[in-house]
């Protein structure tokens, strides 16, 4: 049972990551490799100024609003000079600068050895370290920030973004400003990370930089891109596929001796699971993108 | 220059305007001037500049040197966002219609395009309603009402110019660049769009149209603007310039009488 309501945990943080990624790779097209970098300031800030002051969930989440938001203006500012493939190595410029201060800045982040001892809070007299209490603090989290993700899907805002991200000539043609919609769409999918890395702070109580490397971005660019970018719905179906599938194989039972028939069923041992996983995702991404091909890659591609 | 159209204010003023792709000068020394209401069709052969006009006028293109004023105030460092906040539309060469958008949005999004990201973004205005439904008539006025949810992708050629032509009215602009609206567009749907320009010169906008169809330069353009390396060669009323012996040499070329 644990083990369930530790799957449903996870499936609301990572609804928020990647509907979060989806407004800027989905509606806006921009591929913000970044997005990782804001799950880690969240988390970090967490860590590093809330934990130690036990403040309960409201000022830590403030506080990495304040952090992403100020990071994802940085991003915006200089990364949104370049367009299409540049952008998104501008971007992995960013990511791979926070994790890089992540692992070597010991002083202050402790580096690899990560930051144990996270607590949670206590809500109107629930105390979260209760599993199930905090999966309800993480639903409640997650559903509040979909119903603003899924206002912002339906506002003219979107429209905007989709412009830019379909054809920033056309856009730039009937006055749409490119740099400070996408600046907006950043500030906005960044901050919704940054609250992502709270709960996942809280949740594991203790991080370290491997959580928020690149592989971790392709994980969510997975999932945004399974759920077809820019759908709000099918954003929030694939991240219950790409996490449920490799989720499902702890039960699959696969022939254990092979010789000279399958004699007996066990199931994939627990070292080897990590990687299956990674397969599969591969496996998953690259099955989407080979289905979808002609509406994620059109022919003619312009600017 | 016309009668009558002195005492109206400039629209568009383009003074010696120079513009070089890698090396080679594709607008060379280029000066205009359109006043406000005229009708203004450029005609030129391939490669002579005008594209390459209309982008410095857009601000897609930034020039060597020159300048360019839009209703007497000087743009020529200004971004294409500012330009089009100030009254400039254009309309692509290549339909620059979303296609991913339905027909609606494209309409929605043209006219939600003078305000602001923040404000678009709030969900308690009225405006976003009041602005569909505009969008919804609109449409119907060019005859696209029934294609209004579907995915732009699925219009047909001239169906995508007439909607271009609307979008760019749809974002309020006074003056207007049109790079071959006819082109590639069946004549049935060439009535259409020929409706709607006549329209919008009937209603005093200021219209600069790129097209090889001379006919339709005469149908509709009270001025031609003959444009060759770079440079007007050759400018006033169409009916004169219809019958100069020049705009068949570089036209038609010289083997044509």
């Amino acid at each position: 049972m644990p083990y369930f309501i530790h799957i449903a945990t996870v499936l609301c943080i990572y609804a928020i990551l990647a509907q979060s990624l989806n407004v800027i790779l989905g509606l806006g097209r921009a591929l913000n490799l970044a997005h990782v970098a804001s799950f880690a300031l969240g988390a970090y800030s967490m860590a590093l100024w809330a934990s130690p002051t036990n403040s309960g969930i409201v000022i830590p989440m403030l506080i990495s609003i304040g952090v992403c938001g100020t990071f994802s203006l940085i991003l915006g500012w200089i990364s949104l000079r370049l367009t299409s493939d540049y952008f998104a190595i501008g971007t992995l410029a960013f990511a791979a600068l926070i994790s890089a201060l992540l692992i070597n800045w010991r002083s202050f982040t402790n580096g690899v050895l990560g930051i144990p001892g996270i607590p949670r809070p206590t809500i109107f007299g629930y105390d979260t370290n209760n599993e199930v209490f905090f999966l309800i603090l993480c639903a409640a989290v997650s559903l509040i920030i979909q119903i603003l993700i899924w206002l912002v899907f339906r506002s003219g805002f979107a429209r905007q973004l989709r412009a830019v991200g379909e054809r920033p000539t056309s856009a730039a043609a009937m006055g749409i400003d490119r740099r400070a919609v996408l600046s907006a769409a950043f500030a906005l999918s960044s901050c919704a990370a940054g609250i992502a890395g709270v709960l996942f702070a809280m949740l594991l109580s203790y991080i370290d930089p491997s959580s928020f490397m690149l592989a971790e971005m392709i994980v969510l660019f997975t999932m945004v891109v399974v759920g077809r970018p820019g759908s709000f719905w099918g954003c929030l179906g694939a991240v219950l596929v790409v996490v449920l599938i490799p989720e499902a194989l702890r039960f699959l039972k696969v022939p254990y001796c092979l010789d000279p028939l399958p004699s007996c069923f066990e199931p994939i041992a627990s070292s080897v699971l990590g990687q299956v996983r990674q397969l599969l995702n591969a496996l998953m991404l690259f099955a989407v993108v080979w289905l979808g091909r002609r509406q994620l890659f059109p022919k003619e591609r312009i600017c | 220059m016309l009668a009558g159209e002195e005492s109206r204010p400039l629209a568009i003023t383009v003074s010696d305007l120079c513009w070089e792709f890698e090396g080679l000068k594709v607008i060379n020394g280029l000066s205009l001037n359109v006043h406000v209401g005229e009708s203004v069709g450029i005609i030129g052969p391939n490669g002579s500049g005008k594209t390459s006009l209309f982008n410095c006028l857009s601000g897609f293109s930034t020039p060597k040197s020159g300048s360019i004023s839009l209703n007497g105030r000087d743009v020529t460092a200004l971004t294409s966002e500012h330009r089009a906040r100030l009254g400039l539309g254009r309309v692509f060469q290549n339909s620059g219609i979303f296609r991913d958008m339905t027909v609606l949005e494209n309409l929605q999004v043209a006219m939600e395009s003078s305000y602001s990201w923040l404000t678009t973004l709030l969900p308690w205005n009225n405006r976003s309603k009041q602005i569909r439904t505009a969008a919804h008539a609109k449409l119907t006025e060019i005859g696209l009402g029934d294609k209004a949810h579907q995915r732009a992708s699925v219009l047909s050629g001239g169906q995508l110019r007439v909607l271009e032509i609307a979008r760019a009215l749809a974002f309020g602009s006074q003056v207007l660049l049109l790079d071959e609206p006819t082109a590639g567009v069946a004549p049935k749907m060439r009535i259409e769009v020929a409706t709607l320009l006549q329209g919008l010169i009937s209603s005093g906008k200021t219209v600069l149209v790129i097209e090889h169809d001379l006919a339709f330069i005469q149908q509709f353009c009270n001025r031609m603007v003959v444009i060759d390396s770079g440079r007007v060669v050759l400018d006033g009323p169409t009916a004169e310039i219809r019958g100069n012996p020049l705009l068949r040499e570089i036209y038609f070329g010289s083997g044509v009488a």
